[in-house]
């Protein structure tokens, strides 16, 4: 494994441009992970829906924030942020209070009903495909929990991999910008400089974080 | 006994048919449109607050700090006045009835699981969080159904005594006499203007606890249109809730420790009067004074002789 950064932190990068509003990689995360009816880690969403020339469609899940704010949050401290920058937690520790949902912008967090109450199970989202902390990697437990880990293979997580325009991008983030700004400059627009987007670096501004 | 396992097996099976159970997605508040509301709400908004505050610790810190402070005072107060000795020789005043007495003892119960568990949730990560918060967090959900139903019978029977009176604010200046060693009669009706302070902080206090718990419990509830009401979104709703309920938490937990230290030691056996529903006459003569004087002019005890004794209030 290379020495990780700033520079090429793992990150996920949805071209809006591109996203074409098929949901492929929502049903791949779902498919891929066996994921209960009730979760979705991955949701394609539309902005300005039937507004010419305003409608835009983009994909979300959990983005990995440098500064996490469900890490901040958790009463019971079940996050783990991998020098790659994946926000990982141990669904063993966890105890599905929802905190990190009240705190993460992007509505991540998701929480399967079990139990004989129906109580909220232990928290779920994307692992970016790398699975669990504390747990044997390819485990056929970290399978059940957290499901697949692609990661650990060198493979690219399913949904970016199985995404048919290749809206969604994810990868050390030096690249995944060379990417974005070669077609930028092919395509004559967009946003010049992805480390301004809202999505790329921190959930909430510098000065507004703990 | 065959038909007490029949209506065992309909209760199972009706469980089993809610099993499992997701939301969907397309129709929840919280994921499926809520969840560009939360974007929306990117900069600035509660979830940016509750970031900060939760983030620091503050509610964590703040209730051990407030508790602390709280017991210190206690301490202080027992070493250098004392708890107040009333006579349980005397006569006995009638003070609270059966269903009264059932109703606080199923809320002093839960609430003796509730604030320890709620403290317990706050400090997950010191206890380690897993298997055992997660048991303290079923118990809180579990006493707050048992605090839920007795509430109601306690509204129907106190709330008209418990409304403000002027001598209260005469009460709020001598703090009812707990500051001094001397037994004089104090400006009270059947409830001191600390125990009218503590039924408005944790009946009206409760409900609000009761319902933002409920929220954070049922988390994606769609049926009950809360956000619609508000004119927020699901997602701010819950953040809401959670400030509430940490911050109103500490609240009633600092109340909660005041009455149970009011009513087991720094008055020697008031608790009784919760037990078996009678009051010493000399605890009611010195701190119900105006409710001894309206039993006396409703004739329903007779003149105490501890008017010999203390001077009466007017």
């Amino acid at each position: 494994m290379s020495e990780f950064n700033q520079n090429n932190r793992l990150k996920f990068y949805c071209d809006n441009d591109r996203c074409i509003d098929c949901n492929g990689c929502a049903v791949a995360c779902d498919e891929a992970h066996e994921l209960p009816i009730g979760v979705r880690r991955r949701r394609v969403i539309t902005l300005n829906e039937g507004v010419i020339g305003k409608e835009v469609s983009t994909s979300i899940a959990c983005m990995h924030c440098e500064d996490a704010p469900c890490s901040l949050v958790c009463p019971v401290d079940c996050f783990v942020i991998r020098p790659d920058g994946i926000v990982l937690h141990d669904k063993e520790v966890c105890i599905g209070c929802g905190y990190c949902l009240y705190a993460c912008p992007f509505g991540a967090p998701q929480f399967p009903r079990e139990g004989v109450f129906g109580a909220k199970g232990s928290m779920d989202k994307c692992t970016m495909c790398a699975g669990g902390v504390n747990i044997q990697t390819n485990s056929e437990h970290e399978f059940e929990e957290y499901g697949q880990n692609r990661i650990a293979e060198g493979k690219v997580p399913v949904c970016a991999a199985m995404c048919s325009t290749k809206a969604l991008l994810v990868g050390e983030s030096d690249i995944i910008e060379q990417i974005y700004l070669d077609r930028v400059s092919a395509r004559g627009y967009g946003v010049k400089n992805i480390k301004e987007s809202p999505t790329w670096k921190i959930a909430y501004y510098t000065k507004d974080r703990v | 006994m065959r038909v007490i396992l029949a209506f065992i097996a309909c209760v199972m099976s009706a469980f089993a048919l809610h099993l499992p159970d997701g939301t969907n997605q397309y129709d929840s508040n919280v994921w499926a449109a809520g969840r560009v509301e939360n974007i929306k709400g990117y900069e600035g908004g509660m979830g940016e607050i509750f970031t900060f505050i939760q983030g620091n610790n503050y509610f964590a810190y703040g209730v051990v700090a407030i508790i602390l402070a709280v017991i210190g005072a206690f301490i202080l107060h027992f070493l250098i006045i004392g708890p107040k000795h009333f006579s349980h020789d005397g006569k006995k005043v009638y003070a609270f009835d059966i269903v009264e007495r059932i109703s606080h003892g199923i809320a002093a119960l839960s609430w003796v699981i509730l604030v320890p568990t709620g403290i317990i949730m706050m400090w997950g990560s010191s206890f380690g969080g897993g298997a055992f918060v997660n048991f303290m967090q079923d118990l809180h959900v579990i006493a707050t159904v048992f605090f839920t139903i007795s509430v109601f019978p306690m509204i129907f029977y106190w709330t008209i005594r418990m409304l403000p009176a002027v001598y209260d604010i005469r009460w709020m200046f001598i703090v009812g006499g707990y500051l001094s060693k001397k037994k004089r009669p104090v400006p009270a009706g059947k409830f001191n203007a600390g125990q009218k302070a503590w039924y408005w902080v944790a009946i009206p206090g409760g409900l609000v606890m009761i319902a933002t718990g409920a929220a954070m419990y049922f988390l994606d509830f769609k049926a009950v249109p809360v956000a619609d009401w508000l004119g927020i979104s699901q997602i701010e709703v819950l953040r809401w809730s959670v400030i509430i309920h940490n911050i109103l938490g500490i609240v009633c937990a600092v109340f909660f420790l005041v009455h149970i230290y009011m009513a087991a030691i720094a008055i020697h056996g008031a608790i009784w009067s919760m037990v078996n529903g009678y009051k010493e006459e000399e605890e009611v003569y010195v701190l119900h004074h105006y409710w001894y004087q309206e039993l006396v002019s409703k004739n329903k005890i007779p003149v105490s002789d501890y008017e010999k004794v203390y001077d009466k209030l007017k």
